[in-house]
């Protein structure tokens, strides 16, 4: 197991509520199911739950404060074309 | 006499700011753009966030160019996952070094974070495991990075909610461990030490002692806001959309004051904008914390001559 596919199960739980869920339900099962070592399924059984679930929220509040941004900077850019060409 | 004491600790305060030449300067937001024209006079320097800029059409490049030929621009990454254990993307490295062609700022920056995994984006700056197996994949990649952009970015502490699951170091060691392995400087974020400090148990002022004072150049200061936890406490989260607090400044103080190289300080702010007078004087706060801080540094060195 690499330290590649721990962060790629953390992404997993930090970005998928019913991965999130599963985890916080049977930790060391999700982490076995995610093919990580026994070591590694040890460190996540006592990891930050309550700072999981914060952090979680927090990064959800920035993807879409980043969807939201992305829109309406693709709106302002497309305006300032539309009327410089004219 | 009492004002006389004061007025003696100002003019010693400012012959050792002048000694040091630090600088205090402001993150670039396009809200605050006529504040900052405004008063160029009081902002050393302005922080622009690059990835703002990638692809961005030519004549907003121009823009950015103009405006640093008229003040000391530095450029700030937010995407590039240096601290991931996959290599940072090349596209983006090559975006960095197109814009850092153009505009030639004084220096960039990015965070120790990672931003995805396994092709899912978290969408923000996360913490990675603090292993000795990240520190060397944080080398890896700031000397991929400096090759392909030319020249390696000062490298920024995070804030984090969650203390990062599978860690065997503690955050000092391990920054510690990547400045020494990839022969990096150090963007120290006070804010982002004092909300770690406060989540996760430890004492910010003896996390300042512990990384090397030696690599530190850069700084940022923000402010944050408390939020419930699900266990009934509270955290502090770090969303730039708040006054500093007094305890950060006390941070740039203690910095100050054990920082042998000349700092520059950036104050963050990505919303919820005050008055331009309220950022001025976060700015002006800032310089009277790195001058008391200046001023114990040199007492001390007095001392050990």
């Amino acid at each position: 197991m690499s330290a590649r596919e721990f962060e790629t199960f953390l992404t997993r739980i930090y970005v998928d509520a019913g991965a999130r869920a599963r985890f916080r339900e049977n930790p060391r099962a999700e982490a076995q199911r995610a093919g990580l070592s026994d070591e590694e399924c040890a460190a996540l059984e006592n990891a930050d739950f309550v700072g999981l679930e914060m952090a979680a929220r927090s990064f959800a509040r920035k993807r879409q404060l980043k969807r939201k941004n992305g829109f309406i900077f693709s709106i302002r850019r497309f305006l300032r074309r539309f009327f410089a060409d004219r | 006499m009492e004002a006389d004491a004061a007025e003696g600790v100002v003019v010693a305060e400012a012959d050792s700011m002048t000694a040091f030449h630090d600088e205090v300067g402001l993150g670039w937001r396009s809200d605050l753009a006529a504040g900052i024209f405004t008063h160029l006079d009081r902002i050393d320097l302005l922080e622009v966030i690059a990835d703002d800029f990638f692809g961005a059409p030519r004549r907003e490049v121009h823009a950015l160019k103009t405006l640093s030929s008229e003040v000391s621009v530095v450029l700030h990454g937010v995407g590039m996952g240096l601290a991931s254990s996959a290599p940072v993307e090349t596209k983006h490295l090559e975006n960095m070094a197109r814009l850092i062609d153009q505009v030639r700022p004084q220096f960039w920056s990015e965070h120790l974070a990672f931003v995805r995994g396994g092709g899912i984006e978290i969408g923000h700056l996360a913490a990675p495991p603090r292993t000795a197996a990240t520190v060397e994949a944080a080398a890896e990649n700031l000397s991929r990075a400096s090759a392909l952009v030319g020249s390696k970015p000062i490298v920024e502490n995070i804030a984090t909610l969650i203390d990062p699951p599978g860690s065997t170091l503690s955050e000092p060691a391990w920054i510690s461990g990547i400045l020494a392995s990839a022969d990096c400087d150090l963007l120290l974020d006070l804010h982002n030490v004092y909300a770690n400090g406060l989540n996760h148990g430890y004492d910010p002022k003896e996390f300042l002692r512990q990384v090397p004072s030696a690599r530190l150049g850069v700084i940022h200061i923000a402010g944050g806001e408390f939020i419930p936890a699900p266990d009934g406490h509270q955290r502090l989260l770090d969303d730039h959309l708040h006054d500093v607090p007094d305890p950060v400044f006390e941070l740039l103080e203690e910095a100050a004051a054990i920082s042998p190289n000349p700092l520059k300080v950036i104050l963050e702010r990505d919303g919820a904008y005050p008055s331009m007078d309220c950022l001025l004087a976060q700015i002006e706060q800032a310089g009277q914390a790195l001058a008391r801080g200046r001023a114990r540094h040199n007492a001390l060195q007095e001392v050990l001559k």
